[in-house]
């Protein structure tokens, strides 16, 4: 699954860097953009499986579950790192800051605040079911501001995202940068799986010793 | 069911506020911590006035921390007098959990009734609003009750304790807490109100019961 | 009847086994000792059976008349004596105990509550003017007793249930397990006492790995 993987992600690469044309208004920065949304699709992903996997254990009280959730958080904490820092340098380079509150970064520190609770959340427990349950409940509370996120945050805040992927506000997306973004989704999705599957057994195993 | 939940919530609330009244040094830290703050940034500015947004913020800043200090303290007081396992073994899960939410919000609503007036006089600012201001206030501060109950009861297993409770909290209150901002702000002066976001604040608040309601069993019953 | 059964269970603890594997039963109407060296996790037992603490591996069933039980039904049945149980120290005796018994639905007049103190073999008198907190051990000790016995429980969970008391006091905690057995009770006493280890129906003796 690696090499796939390795083979995809050189392909969009490629892809970015010698098709895809300037976008108006952005010129070549647009490249930054297919690697900034797909990683922060797959934070967005991790989240929900952490959420998923947490729920899971509640029910069926499977190490195996638990370790999943803690797999997904761990490397969407890595994702939504990376989603943070070039979402901040996309910014500084478009509109000229590097942060002003903008609901999509908001969402997005959230997710960062909620990651970094989890993982200290799980540092300063020692392992053990006790810990998976606290571990799972917290994912689940934390679960309820997805709404909140979704619904309210935008409206809060004026927004200078593009809505709802890249359109209007003179970024038309042609038909060859939307392939593409696609291709650059699918590559990170399949990488964030690929990591989470591998993360999920290293953490079972370490707990078995 | 019913009547025997309801008894149960009245014992706990009961016990919670005869503890409080016969060692009140809990409930004094707790309102000195927030009249400290508040003087600390009233002598820094020496009575200069803070535009709406800024006290809006810092006000909410003080009930923020202050809550972490008093209000939801309730498992980790248990925790430390190793009482918890004799309310664990008596007590069952929704009794105890509402109990303490209601004594938490009872003494955050205490607590805001004594640093507001203070607010309005230190820091020159007006409520051009009212009735909003107390609204926003009450609905804000249940949410930190209803969040803040369920938190402490999750941060009593771990190892850290001081710092995790605040960032444990902060992201999952922030759906009540940005338009508690927004509101205050708006009711202190700035700007157009918009009513809908109390709407929104007591929905979020309630879910933020409902979900520590269900969740709460599984921390209260290991099996 | 109640029973108790342990099915393979074994307990770690930061990767160490502290105890088990175990298969073992306990059952309604009969006192069972829980015997073995400090350390060897006698107490650790006593919070297995009651569901207090899930094993790392095995399982610990409780069944009523065959129908098993967990979370809220099975708590409400348990009663225990533990030296970890505290009372809270700013209540008195008598605010304690109506607090504990009336969130299990309980409440004891003045008559049940006198006749309780004198079953135990607490003055009235030395315990109405003071708070839980300025008890000696010996009186905490039979402010537990009191607490167990007006619970009514039909699971009886007892670590060194003498521990701290007079040749009286013991003789008081040996007569109403023997009667509390003969009402059905199931009984454990996580012990090391000559006296109590001759109480018991049964032996459920720990020894190491």
């Amino acid at each position: 699954m690696g090499a796939v993987l390795g083979g995809l992600t050189l392909a969009v690469v490629a892809l970015v860097f010698f098709v895809v044309p300037p976008a108006e208004g952005l010129g070549y920065y647009v490249r930054l953009a297919f690697f900034h949304i797909p990683v922060a699709w797959a934070a967005v992903i991790a989240f929900l499986v952490s959420a998923f996997q947490g729920a899971k254990y509640l029910r069926s009280q499977e190490m195996a579950a638990d370790a999943g959730s803690a797999a997904a958080a761990r490397i969407g904490f890595a994702f939504v790192l990376l989603a943070t820092i070039s979402g901040a340098v996309f910014s500084k380079l478009t509109w000229g800051a590097y942060w002003n509150w903008d609901p999509r970064q908001t969402t997005i520190f959230v997710l960062l605040l909620i990651y970094g609770a989890y993982l200290t959340l799980r540092g300063a427990m020692p392992a053990g079911h006790r810990r998976a349950k606290t571990a799972a409940v917290y994912a689940m509370f934390s679960f309820l501001t997805v709404p909140f996120l979704v619904f309210i945050l935008p409206r809060l805040y004026f927004s200078l995202h593009p809505s709802p992927v890249i359109n209007g506000t003179g970024l038309a997306m042609d038909s060859v940068m939307l392939a593409v973004l696609l291709t650059a989704l699918v590559d990170v999705t399949g990488i964030f799986y690929w990591l989470y599957r591998k993360q999920r057994t290293r953490i079972l195993r370490e707990e078995k010793e | 069911m019913n009547s025997s939940l309801w008894t149960g919530i009245k014992l706990v609330l009961c016990k919670e506020l005869t503890m409080g009244l016969r060692f009140k040094a809990a409930w004094a830290s707790m309102f000195m911590f927030a009249l400290t703050t508040l003087a600390c940034v009233s002598l820094a500015m020496q009575g200069g006035q803070l535009e709406p947004k800024m006290a809006a913020a810092l006000l909410w800043m003080i009930i923020f921390f202050a809550s972490m200090v008093g209000a939801d303290r309730g498992f980790a007081d248990e925790d430390a007098a190793g009482t918890l396992m004799v309310l664990k073994l008596y007590g069952s899960a929704q009794p105890v959990l509402f109990g303490k939410m209601l004594y938490s919000f009872f003494l955050l609503a205490m607590l805001v009734l004594f640093i507001a007036p203070l607010f309005f006089v230190l820091m020159g600012a007006e409520a051009v609003f009212p009735g909003v201001f107390v609204l926003t206030l009450l609905l804000g501060v249940a949410g930190i009750a209803a969040a803040g109950t369920l938190l402490a009861a999750l941060a009593v297993g771990a190892r850290v304790k001081n710092g995790l409770f605040a960032v444990l909290m902060l992201p999952v209150i922030l759906p009540v807490f940005l338009p508690a901002i927004f509101l205050t702000a708006e009711a202190l002066g700035g700007g157009s109100l918009s009513l809908n976001y109390l709407g929104g604040m007591a929905l979020y608040d309630g879910l933020l019961a409902v979900g520590a309601s269900v969740l709460f069993d599984y921390l209260w019953y290991e099996d | 009847m109640i029973e108790i059964k342990f099915a393979a269970v074994s307990q770690c603890f930061h990767g160490r086994k502290i105890l088990g594997p175990l298969d073992c039963g306990l059952c309604g109407g009969r006192i069972t000792a829980v015997t073995g060296r400090n350390g060897i996790g006698k107490s650790t037992f006593l919070k297995l059976a009651g569901h207090f603490l899930m094993p790392s591996s095995g399982k610990v069933t409780v069944t009523s008349d065959g129908m098993e039980m967990r979370g809220e039904v099975l708590r409400r049945r348990i009663a225990m004596v533990m030296p970890e149980l505290r009372f809270y120290d700013r209540l008195t005796a008598r605010e304690n105990l109506d607090f504990l018994l009336g969130l299990r639905g309980r409440r004891l007049d003045d008559e049940e509550y006198g006749a309780l103190l004198d079953q135990v073999g607490l003055s009235p008198k030395a315990v109405s003017r003071s708070y839980a907190g300025e008890f000696s051990t010996g009186m905490g000790q039979r402010l537990k007793m009191a607490a167990l016995l007006a619970a009514e429980a039909e699971i009886w969970l007892l670590d060194e249930p003498g521990a701290n008391l007079d040749a009286d006091g013991q003789a008081m905690v040996a007569r109403e397990a023997r009667a509390a057995a003969e009402r059905g009770v199931l009984v454990a006493i996580a012990t090391n006492a000559p006296g109590e280890e001759a109480l018991a129906d049964e032996f459920i003796p720990l020894d190491g790995h």
